[in-house]
Formats: structure tokens, sequence, C-alpha cells
């Protein structure tokens, strides 16, 4: 195993340890305090636990993609630059196009907007938006990165 | 951009993976190269003229 693969499996075993011991320390955290008679708000206590943990989460992952990146050769680097600007781009657009039919008047009616989990509250409502995004760019990434390979094959 | 590698390759009778191995690239990565739709960095260009022992310009023309 290379040393570039090892850091990259290191680092991102050492994130996901890290994840769960903080999960782990905080559920005891919030036992104890309420075994002790202390009032803890769940639901705060919650929020901002997650809150920790997909920051976390999402550092953990940033720092594995650098390493990963910079495993990579450029031709291999340039595949996925195309793919992000490309890719990406055209995703983005398209959700230009749902991002502006759900802003005209009465766009219920032309938008099929669906909750999150049966949830129609505004953030769920949010959360799909996002995850609508996050899908179609991730799908133009896919298809533009397969692409150019392909075109050099 | 052309180049020669695949000659080079040939005459030396190294495969796509043994010559991606000497330059620290993919084999997916010679193949690019070696069929033009793929033109290498500096750096690169570089390794492959040292590990073919020749000029860059005698591996690569416009």
């Amino acid at each position: 195993m290379t040393t570039a693969k090892r850091n990259i499996l290191f680092g991102g075993l050492g994130a996901a340890v890290a994840l769960l011991a903080t999960s782990f320390l905080a559920g005891i955290a919030v036992g104890y305090l309420r075994a002790s008679g202390v009032t803890v708000d769940l639901h705060a206590a919650a929020f901002w636990g997650i809150l920790v943990l997909s920051v976390m989460a999402m550092v953990g992952a940033m720092g594995v993609s650098v390493l990963w990146m910079r495993s990579i050769d450029e031709a291999a680097r340039e595949a996925h630059k195309a793919a992000w600007f490309w890719g990406g781009s055209a995703g983005m657009s398209v959700g230009g196009v749902l991002m502006i039919l759900s802003s005209l008047p009465g766009a219920e009616t032309i938008v099929g907007a669906a909750g999150l989990f049966g949830r129609t509250d505004p953030t769920a409502y949010m959360a799909v938006g996002a995850f609508a995004l996050m899908t179609l760019m991730l799908i133009g990434y896919g298809v533009v990165w397969a692409w150019w390979w392909l075109a050099r094959r | 951009m052309n180049n020669r590698l695949k000659a080079l390759r040939a005459e030396r009778d190294w495969s796509q993976a043994v010559l991606a191995e000497q330059l620290g690239v993919s084999r997916q990565t010679v193949n690019a190269l070696e069929t033009g739709r793929y033109d290498p960095s500096l750096p690169l260009a570089f390794r492959i003229a040292r590990v073919f022992g020749q000029p860059i310009e005698a591996i690569f023309t416009e």
C-alpha cells in the first residue's frame, strides 16, 4: 500500500473514530446530567450535538478529499476539475430552472413540491431543495467525469 | 499534440502498466497520453523524457 493510500485510510478511520467517540461522550454527558437531576432540553441538546457532529463529519470528509485529490495523478485530477465545472454547472443550471419556477406566484400548482419524510414544514422544504440541487450537481458531475475518460480511451 | 510514446514503449517492450509505474501515473493516463487525447503537464513531460532518455522535443511534436 502506498503512503498516500495509507494516509487516506488512516485519515478516514481517524475521522470516523473521532465522530463515534464524540457521539458516545455526548450521550454519556447528557445521560449523566439527567441522572444527576439537571434539566436538559433534549431537543436543544440534539440540535447542538448534531450540528457539532455534522461539522466534524464534513471537515473529516474534506480532509480525506484533500488527501485523495493529492494522491491521484494529473489526468485523474483534470477529469474531476472538468466534472466539477461542467457537470456541476449543468446540474446547477437545471436546479436554477426549478428555483425560478418555484418562486413564481402559484408555484405549488406547477411544481411538485414534496416534503421530507412526510414533513411539510419550511425547513423540510429547504432541505428538499438543497438535496435536489446537490443530486442534480452530482448527476452532472458523474456524467461529465465518465464522458471525460470515455473520450480519452 | 502528437507523441511517440507508444513507439518508444514498444521499442522497450514495456506494457502500459510498466510505463505507468515508472511515471507515477495510472495506466488509463498512459493510454490517454498515447492516443494523443491528453496532453501532459510540463513536469510530466519532463518525467517522460527522463524515462525514455530523450529530449522532450524528440517525443512530442505539434
